[in-house]
């Protein structure tokens, strides 16, 4: 097997690391610094106030071309989430219903849950806690 | 002329063979990578027992003729999906704990939606976790449950462990937890209250978008992903490396967007106040001091976690009031401590030994 000195590949890969490691710690370096930090929310505080009225816009514009709006998906989308609850609600109950008439979850499924009477292995002898 | 020192002239041939051989390999199984959908991850068979919005509590399948007595409930990170831990057969800490007897719930998330941004600090650890435990303890039929928390995860089964410390809660795990935020220098430092106006950005955009939250991961270590993309060229020819790298990054970038509320308590009770560390933390009115915990407790902490410094989360075993308590720290970095081969060979049996014998 070439020695690492002499394989052209294992001396890219410890390039490639030694690269990495270097510029990552650089990059640290540079934005530990107050200035990156107010630089960077600088620059993502306008962007999220361009975002915002960009919602805007855009909700005239769909309005404008009687397409639904955000809001209106929103709404539908509660409404969505409001029957996927009544459903769960739903399933509860019946789960409860069969609790009551003596039918589990484990019998309609036909695979009876495990005893839970399993003990940990006896630790091998020498063995560290 | 000579040969440089070190250079084995006669294995040259041989060398150049198996590099031109792999130069064809790469051209090949790189037009596989683009061509084929990476492997099938989470499949470990559950049933999912609650959904509401953004939160999910499945339920995993035993595989064992007989369970321990105490279910264990996993509390994923907020920012990530679940099936990290469930990554595919043989590397996967879901079927590790089945195998071992373990009865295993997750209360994982999806990304919330818009009218979610309401979601505050309160939903989470005084509704929707004790939520999941009343449905693990219902569908086990236990009242014991031990629970096991992945980073910020971990944050939230402290937080819940801190205020309902009368139980259920009968083992605690933590996964890279922070207590001290402060020693979360990067992350402190882009959310300088300075500079960060977070009231502006949740006000403007409700929750906070994956794309911000991966942004801020990757610019921890902002080489890694070009470097990472360079080894993968160099190893395309290798099967093993390319399936390895396929689920990390699939995973890494599938990064959940924050619920707008929970993301400004954060930044405000966690970031800028580190409250957690100083004692003062509280959720909907109701302290939650860490001292409060009582039940036994294990911390694994990664030794070159570059998310959650040691510096971060040293300061968990000492603060917690439990007598039963013991950090350990294993070779690896924030993920490849719960995933992968290291986990496999270093945390996931630590955990089977000390959970094993709190379980019965």
């Amino acid at each position: 097997m070439a020695d690492s000195t002499s394989d052209p590949l294992a001396l890219w890969q410890k390039m490639i690391g030694e690269m990495e490691k270097g510029f990552n710690a650089f990059a640290n370096q540079a934005m530990s610094s107050p200035q990156f930090s107010k630089a960077m929310n600088q620059a993502s505080g306008a962007t999220a106030g361009a975002q915002r009225q960009l919602s805007d816009l855009m909700e005239k514009y769909l309005l404008t071309m009687n397409l639904p709006s955000r809001a209106q998906m929103v709404g539908m989308s509660e409404r969505l989430q409001s029957i996927e609850g009544q459903l769960n609600e739903i399933k509860a109950l019946l789960l409860q219903m069969n609790a009551m008439s003596g039918i589990t979850r484990d019998s309609i499924a036909a695979t009876p849950r495990p005893p839970r009477t399993k003990r940990p292995p006896p630790a091998s002898p020498g063995a560290q806690k | 002329m000579n040969a440089p020192a070190g250079l084995d002239l006669a294995s040259l041939p041989d060398r150049i063979q198996s590099e031109v051989q792999r130069a064809i390999q790469r051209s090949v199984k790189g037009v596989e990578y683009f061509a084929s959908s990476g492997p099938s991850l989470g499949s470990t068979p559950k049933d999912i027992l609650n959904v509401r919005g953004t939160m999910n509590l499945y339920h995993y399948r035993p595989q064992t003729d007989e369970i321990y007595r105490v279910p264990v409930l996993i509390v994923m990170a907020t920012t990530n999906r679940g099936y990290i831990l469930d990554l595919v057969p043989g590397q996967s800490f879901i079927e590790f704990l089945l195998t071992r007897g373990y009865d295993v719930y997750m209360l994982d998330w999806s990304a919330p939606r818009p009218e979610e941004k309401k979601l505050r600090m309160e939903d989470y650890v005084l509704d929707f976790i004790p939520d999941c435990v009343r449905h693990v303890q219902q569908d086990s039929g236990e009242t014991d449950v031990s629970v096991i928390g992945y980073c910020f995860g971990g944050v939230l089964s402290l937080l819940y462990g801190s205020i309902f410390h009368d139980g259920p809660m009968k083992n605690l795990i933590c996964f890279t937890t922070p207590i001290d935020f402060r020693e979360m220098k990067l992350f402190s430092n882009f959310s300088d209250r300075r500079y960060f106006d977070v009231d502006h950005l949740v006000d403007s955009i409700g929750n906070v978008p994956p794309e911000m939250i991966l942004s801020s991961f990757e610019m921890l270590r902002p080489a890694s992903r070009a470097a990472s993309q360079v080894q993968l060229w160099e190893n395309i020819w290798n099967d093993e490396y390319v399936k390895s790298y396929r689920m990390f990054d699939r995973w890494a970038t599938d990064t959940l967007p924050l619920a707008g509320e929970y993301f400004r308590a954060i930044t405000k009770d966690l970031m800028w106040d580190n409250k957690l560390y100083d004692g003062t933390m509280s959720v909907g009115g109701r302290a939650a001091d860490l001292a409060n915990i009582k039940v036994p407790i294990l911390h694994a902490v990664a030794e070159h976690d570059h998310i959650v410094p040691y510096d971060a989360a040293k300061h968990l075993i000492p603060k917690v009031g439990s007598e039963d308590k013991e950090e350990v720290m294993l070779k690896g970095g924030h993920v490849s401590l719960v995933a992968g081969a290291n986990a496999i060979k270093r945390l996931w049996p630590k955990l089977d030994s000390w959970l094993g014998e709190r379980s019965t």
